[in-house]
């Protein structure tokens, strides 16, 4: 599984380094870079080909929608995961309490059925 | 933090969770048997107190272990008794994410990328929830630029309009990896419509392809996490983009 995220990792990187070299070319354009132009616009068709392949491979792979709002503001997606264990330990002790407060309930609940109904508690 | 569930589950491991069956209730008296003659007898004679009052009650209520006390439905196992990310293998992640402190911005997560992307998508038109909104059309065939595609690729030469220049300036860093410092413009001057063309293009195709860089990248971050199951099937919200 690790390999199919290097390679995909590995032709994004290509891919935004051919975009950042093609955005200076012309951010500042000279006559002779024009073969150089049309080279990376080809070599950033080709990238979108290798890209597409890599699709097939991870069709299986399913991402929260939450990340993606945490993606559009600019912080860091790893607060996400950060705050989803927070959140299951939070909810994971609400429950437990509520589990040790019945337990305790229970007992106590027992204990006085027994002194009140004696016969139907042996 | 990381002490926290440590001593909240650490002193009841021993403690297992109640059974469902065991109510703590003896088997006490059984109820008497319902004598044929009397039930035949229920609906014309009242309802009587005392020790005749359970023989009275219907066949489906002589399973109840206690008076209008249901059977308890069946306990599962794993309840929030037990410490869930321990039962997960969860605390590499737990102690990784929630030990430290982790950065707030999308800068700190991907160092290496080009571009201004602490900003905020919406304001660029480059968000993914636009994506999901809009999903771009997909399932046409990428085909090289022939000679006369190119064509409309010819460029005039001079640098860029003002408004275009800041797609390479990068908030200043310590550790500056990126060459875009020397490419900052001083003179403007007026550009053709082809040149803005090929910008837009580029800028275009950085900006949503940046996005799905950034996307891809979370998956690639749970690479990282061992024994980790997945987003998938540990988020509380069941809503997920495949």
């Amino acid at each position: 599984m690790a390999e199919k995220f290097d390679n995909l990792e590995e032709h994004l990187e290509k891919f935004i380094e051919n975009i950042r070299q093609l955005g200076i070319i012309v951010s500042d354009f000279q006559p002779s870079s024009q073969a150089g132009l049309n080279q990376k616009l080809n070599l950033m068709i080709s990238g979108l080909q290798d890209i597409e392949k890599c699709r097939q491979q991870l069709h299986e792979i399913n991402v929260p929608l939450e990340v993606f709002e945490y993606i559009d503001q600019g912080r860091n997606p790893q607060l996400y995961t950060k705050e989803c264990l927070e959140r299951a330990l939070a909810r994971n002790e609400q429950v437990k309490g509520k589990i040790d407060t019945m337990t305790k309930f229970k007992s106590l609940l027992v204990s006085e059925l027994g002194k009140v109904f004696p016969e139907e508690m042996v | 933090m990381t002490e926290m569930f440590s001593t909240l589950f650490g002193q009841n491991e021993a403690q297992g969770p109640p059974g469902s069956s065991s109510l703590g209730f003896g088997p006490g008296k059984p109820p008497p048997p319902l004598p044929q003659n009397q039930a035949s007898m229920t609906g014309q004679m009242p309802p009587q107190l005392g020790d005749e009052g359970p023989a009275l009650r219907k066949p489906g209520a002589m399973n109840e272990p206690f008076y209008l006390l249901r059977e308890l439905p069946v306990g599962n196992e794993l309840t929030g008794n037990t410490n869930l990310i321990t039962h997960y293998n969860l605390e590499h992640a737990y102690n990784k994410f929630c030990g430290k402190k982790v950065k707030e911005k999308l800068s700190n997560f991907l160092p290496e990328l080009p571009g201004m992307i602490d900003c905020p998508g919406a304001q660029e038109g480059s968000s993914l929830r636009s994506l999901i909104d809009k999903p771009p059309v997909c399932g046409n065939s990428f085909s090289p630029l022939t000679g006369a595609l190119l064509t409309g690729f010819r460029l005039h030469t001079g640098p860029l309009p003002e408004q275009y220049r800041l797609m390479h300036i990068q908030p200043p860093k310590k550790k500056s990896k990126h060459k875009h410092k020397h490419h900052r413009q001083q003179d403007p001057l007026p550009q053709e419509t082809v040149n803005t063309t090929a910008v837009g293009l580029a800028q275009s195709c950085l900006n949503k392809h940046v996005n799905s860089v950034l996307l891809l990248s979370v998956s690639l971050q749970n690479r990282h996490s061992p024994d980790h199951p997945g987003l998938a099937g540990s988020q509380p919200n069941s809503n997920s983009l495949r």
